[in-house]
């Protein structure tokens, strides 16, 4: 197989995924556009070069139906240049893009690809395209409860008190802040402008770095109810007989926030990045995709990146840094426990608790931060992984070169 | 002062303890205008509406024959910078969420509500209005290349339903009363101003608790289609095609409000506005509204109030003969007998005579608003004759027989002797010199040209032409003539086709010179849709007829040069008069007619045609199309044909429907750029001939790095 090379990647800040938000007025068309024209204005490929765009997005419906990835890429360049794929692996959607691009370029199908993601959770929200996941056919097939009740089940396995999780957080708060105030992000984020090319957002919108332990104990636990009063935590014995109470520890503060936002990678052959003249920030290793019991859905990180950890001869101690999609604390917090990975290697400038999960792009997102910090602290080797809806989990390893 | 009243500079309040309503009055100092004054009025005002004790309502009304008319336009004309005009927008916006979510609010419309005055009444909670046929409501924001930026884009679509609200918004429609109150513009109508306050009193009291519709949760839109359904992207999809085929995408604006609409209505009211507001600044410091708010807006106005030219009150025109009664003759027949003039219809032919009369009865029976007395006293007033002693003792002839100098020559000889001392003696000849013409007449101080446009009821423009000898008198009282037919003047200076013919037949040349040069009629005619031109030149050669093409053609060689004879554009258009295609009237020209309906171009067009251009496409055809007309427009100037570079713009807009959406010849050329224009139109002249060459007053503008026009 041949190598395939991240080139450039940037995204958009993120904001707050609410009617209040400063992006609930761009259409996410408009948010993934933005970014498809800033990596072409940055990298200088000629769009008729790009032999798919392949784009991540977990809600399409509305605004987010249609194949975005082709509509934006018309917009973005014009005339019949870029193909277009939008595709849904839940919140691994914009890593998926990327791999799928890696996987075309390493197969010698294609030799520049554009990868990425985009979701507006204010314009369309989450859930709204629907689905049978929650039917009760599927229900007595299968089994599946809300996210938020498998991290509470996650955290009442494994013991993880509320003052636990909700360190956590404060923790990624806290990293956020240092991040933001060094201008780690500077290198990556396009501002969101709109038809007078004036500013709607130039940074990340929900970051709260003053969080503290005390401001989050006020928070009431957000599946509470719905694990109690609406009796859901009973489904999670099907595949947990034994556990009798779930405690609800996770809340909007330790839980990911919902956002809009988008991401572009640019992943191309060697031979594509001399073309145009660019040398590659990274070369992508392996990829994984792993699954899990679907009830506790969110353990997929830990056998992905196990799996593309043996895919590329490597131990977990060999990565230099990771990024674990903190869908919920309790998904970093067990996947550092089970792979014995240092604190002080994962999510370093903070994660989806201070900065927002917008689903479908989040992947592509996360492995931006990543190349950007291992080459902020000279480092070589990343992985960047997410839990995944439905039980699965994915992986990608970067290789600085 | 008591508490109880308010006053500023826009705003007037009075509070009345007894029902607890406070009624604010816009009254600023002699029209009512949306501008930074009248919102800090507004903002004022609401304020001191909070400290009433026991407020209940809130009436908002108009100190003025008006409500309120719109914007301040010299305020938007000077805005560049989208930023300002964003945050302009939003203070607007927020005034209007702050009266649209406290009490309750009526609109006491005594008088026209316009634009940001109208959108001022859509913020309120309820609208009544008197019914009064000389007021109307409605966004025309459209027609000067904007759309509604207090609102109106989202308010109108929530209260009317996407489907009535972007007809209304797209066209700029306005609405009498009547109509407002079926469409849902107004809420309720009264017979007089007076029932007004009573009304809006009445209305708070049995509505003490109010929400705008939009603001309750499980807001149904009205008009039955929701949006993010279905049924809305049918109607956006629809909306937008029909949008295209009428626009041809010259017109960014009505882009804009089909695209806030539909973005607007997926949002809330509040981000909606956002939205609308952005789309709103970015139309606000463009090129297309700067150069039709300027025409169309201020030019217009200046031209209706015969700005810079003699006056007189009074033409002086009681009794005036038309000469021809074919349908400029029997057109100009209805205009002055509505206009209260006595009117001779003369014509050679008796039956020319009765169809003449046919055509004015026609007209007259379609004046819905006059009772049958006041339709009898126009019919009365007109006489159609074939005896030249009727136009005895006429103040005013109007000459509009066939265009022969020598026919003109001689009915001027026939009739001038017989009219009243101190007469006017206007030509209605679209390109014979006046100055000519006036060698028959025994006073040439007191002829004139009057070049008005067909149909002459619906055509806005009157072209006058001074003669050599015409005088300052004379061109006063045909001013003020075309006043009373409430015509929109421009007073040009004489020479063959004057202004508006040689640009119209710089246009329709071009279109026949490029299908013979063997570009595809199909790609001229979308070319110059495209540019915004109202009719493509193909087309409107039919509609004047090739015949009259052909005649005018042939006389203006002998005027403007024998090689006009040699393009292969105009042997075209001979050899298709030849071949009996002599336009619409004829059922067969460029185009195919069938019942007198235009169907495809001629088939057989191609077949007359043997030329390769050596380049084609859609940039190169329509630069042609309109750096023809530009070129000549430059050549007017240059030779003193217009007096003011203003009077170009308005004469091609209103007369032959040049692109309204530039501005006008001049405007597009300042859009082009002076200094591109000159190159191109010398690389043109290079190629395609002369006609092309840059005017002196190009080159001059170019090299000092000037336009025509400030925005």
């Amino acid at each position: 197989m041949a190598d395939a090379f991240i080139y450039d990647a940037l995204r958009t800040p993120r904001g707050k995924g609410k009617d209040s938000g400063a992006l609930y007025v761009v259409r996410p068309i408009d948010l993934l556009t933005g970014v498809l024209q800033a990596l072409q204005a940055r990298t200088g490929f000629a769009p008729a070069d790009v032999e798919d765009t392949v784009i991540g997005c977990v809600t399409q419906t509305g605004e987010q139906g249609t194949c975005i990835a082709r509509m934006a890429a018309l917009q973005a360049w014009g005339g019949m240049e870029g193909p277009g794929v939008t595709l849904n692996r839940f919140c691994g959607s914009g890593l998926e893009a990327v791999n799928h691009a890696a996987a075309m370029v390493g197969a010698g199908f294609h030799d520049l690809v554009v990868a990425g993601g985009v979701e507006s959770m204010s314009r369309v929200p989450m859930g709204s395209d629907g689905g049978s996941m929650f039917d009760p056919e599927f229900q007595w097939k299968v089994g599946s409860v809300p996210q938020g009740i498998s991290a509470d089940l996650i955290a009442t396995l494994r013991g993880y008190t509320r003052d636990q999780v909700d360190a956590f957080a404060v923790e990624s708060q806290r990293r956020a802040g240092v991040a933001l105030a060094r201008g780690a992000f500077a290198k990556s984020l396009v501002p969101v402008k709109d038809r007078n090319g004036l500013i709607v957002l130039a940074a990340d919108e929900l970051p709260r770095p003053d969080t503290t332990l005390q401001s989050l104990s006020q928070l009431q636990a957000a599946f509470q109810m719905l694990g109690t009063q609406f009796q859901m935590d009973a489904l999670v014995r099907k595949a947990y007989p034994e556990v009798d109470r779930v405690r609800h520890v996770h809340h909007a503060g330790n839980s990911s926030g919902i956002v809009d936002g988008a991401a572009a990678v640019l992943v191309g052959s060697k031979a594509a990045g001399e073309k145009l003249g660019l040398r590659p920030r990274a070369r992508i290793r392996s990829v994984a995709l792993s699954v899990s019991e679907p009830i506790i859905m969110l353990y997929g990180p830990m056998p992905a990146s196990r799996r593309a950890l043996a895919k590329a001869g490597m131990q977990a101690s060999d990565i230099d840094l990771y990024e674990v999609n903190e869908a919920f604390a309790c998904v970093p917090m067990a996947f550092m426990d089970d792979l014995g990975v240092p604190h002080d290697k994962v999510n370093v400038n903070g994660g989806a608790i201070a900065f927002g999960h917008p689903l479908g792009a989040t992947g592509a997102v996360i492995l931006n931060t990543l190349l950007d910090e291992l080459e902020a602290r000279d480092l070589s080797t990343g992985l960047a992984t997410l839990c995944i809806g439905g039980g699965m989990g994915i992986a990608t390893i970067l290789e600085r070169v | 002062m008591s508490d109880h009243t308010f006053r500023n500079d826009a705003f007037q309040g009075a509070f009345d303890p007894t029902d607890g309503i406070a009624v604010l009055t816009f009254a600023m100092d002699k029209v009512n205008r949306i501008n930074e004054s009248s919102l800090r009025g507004l903002l004022a005002a609401l304020d001191w509406t909070k400290g009433l004790p026991g407020l209940k309502g809130l009436v908002l009304t108009s100190g003025h024959k008006d409500f309120c008319v719109g914007a301040d336009l010299e305020m938007v004309q000077s805005e560049r910078d989208p930023a300002r005009m964003l945050e302009a927008v939003q203070v607007f916006h927020a005034l209007h969420r702050r009266m649209e979510t406290g009490v309750p609010v009526v609109a006491a419309l005594s008088g026209s509500a316009l634009g940001g005055g109208y959108e001022l009444a859509l913020a309120c909670h309820h609208r009544v209005a008197v019914d009064d046929a000389r007021v109307q409501f409605g966004l025309p924001e459209v027609m000067l290349g904007l759309l509604p930026g207090g609102g109106g884009t989202q308010r109108l679509p929530r209260m009317l339903g996407l489907q009535n609200a972007l007809e209304l918004l797209t066209q700029g429609t306005l609405l009498r009363p009547d109509k407002a109150k079926a469409k849902g513009l107004v809420d309720a109508l009264v017979p007089t101003a007076a029932d007004l306050l009573p009304a809006a009193k009445a209305w708070i009291a049995a509505n003490p608790k109010v929400k705008q519709p939009w603001d309750k949760g499980g807001f149904v839109w009205p008009g039955g289609v929701q949006p993010g359904t279905a049924d809305a992207r049918n109607l956006f999809l629809a909306a937008s095609a029909m949008a295209y085929n009428k626009t041809a995408g010259a017109y960014p604006a009505v882009e804009a409000i089909l695209s806030a609409g539909q973005e607007g209505s997926l949002l809330k009211l509040e981000r909606a506005l956002e939205v609308e507001g952005r789309f709103f600044a970015s139309l606000v410091v463009g090129d297309t509204s700067k150069a039709m708010t300027r025409t169309l807006f201020f030019f217009k106005n200046a031209a209706d109030k015969q700005e810079g030219l003699p006056r007189v009150d009074d033409s002086g025109f009681r009794k005036v003969s038309i000469l021809g009664a074919g349908m400029m003759g029997a057109g100009l027949a209805f205009v002055c007998a509505r206009a209260g003039m006595s009117v001779v219809l003369k014509d050679l032919h008796a039956d020319a005579v009765e169809k003449g009369l046919a055509h004015v009865r026609a007209e007259v029976a379609g004046l819905k608003h006059l009772d049958d007395a006041g339709r009898k006293a126009i019919l009365d007033r007109v006489e159609g004759t074939i005896d030249v002693a009727r136009t005895a003792g006429s103040d005013l002839v109007i000459e509009a027989v066939v265009e022969n100098l020598k026919v003109k020559h001689a009915v001027t000889k026939e009739t001038e002797p017989g009219l009243a001392p101190n007469a006017v003696w206007a030509s209605n000849t679209s390109a014979i010199p006046i100055t000519d013409l006036a060698a028959a007449s025994a006073d040439p101080d007191r002829f004139i040209g009057l070049h008005f446009f067909s149909p002459v009821e619906k055509m806005p423009l009157l072209e006058i032409i001074c003669g050599k000898g015409t005088s300052q008198e004379t061109l006063a009282r045909s001013l003020a003539f075309g006043r009373a037919l409430k015509k929109t003047c421009v007073v040009v200076n004489d020479g063959y086709g004057f202004y508006t013919s040689r640009t119209f037949s710089a246009y329709i040349v071009e279109g026949a010179q490029l299908v013979a040069e063997g570009h595809d009629p199909r790609l001229v005619e979308w070319a110059a849709r495209t540019a915004g031109m109202v009719v493509p030149p193909l087309q409107v050669f039919d509609e004047v007829t090739l015949q009259l093409g052909k005649h005018a053609i042939t006389q203006g060689a002998e005027y403007r040069g024998k090689e006009l004879l040699d393009f292969p554009g105009v042997k075209l258009v001979f050899a298709m008069a030849e071949a009996g295609r002599l336009g619409k009237a004829h059922g067969a020209g460029f185009y195919d007619y069938e019942q007198g309906k235009r169907k495809g171009l001629w088939a057989g067009l191609s077949g007359l045609v043997s030329a390769k251009p050596a380049e084609t496409g859609l940039e190169v055809v329509r630069q042609r199309l309109m750096l023809a007309q530009v070129a000549e427009v430059g050549r007017c100037l240059d030779e003193g044909i217009l007096r003011d570079p203003k009077d170009a713009e308005v004469g091609a807009i209103f007369g032959i429907g040049f692109a309204p959406n530039t501005g006008g010849p001049l405007s597009y050329a300042d859009t082009y750029g002076l200094a591109n224009l000159v190159r191109d139109l010398d690389a043109l002249a290079a190629n395609h001939g002369d006609r092309y060459r840059p005017a002196e007053a190009f080159r001059k503008l170019a090299a000092d790095g000037k336009s025509f026009f400030s925005s």
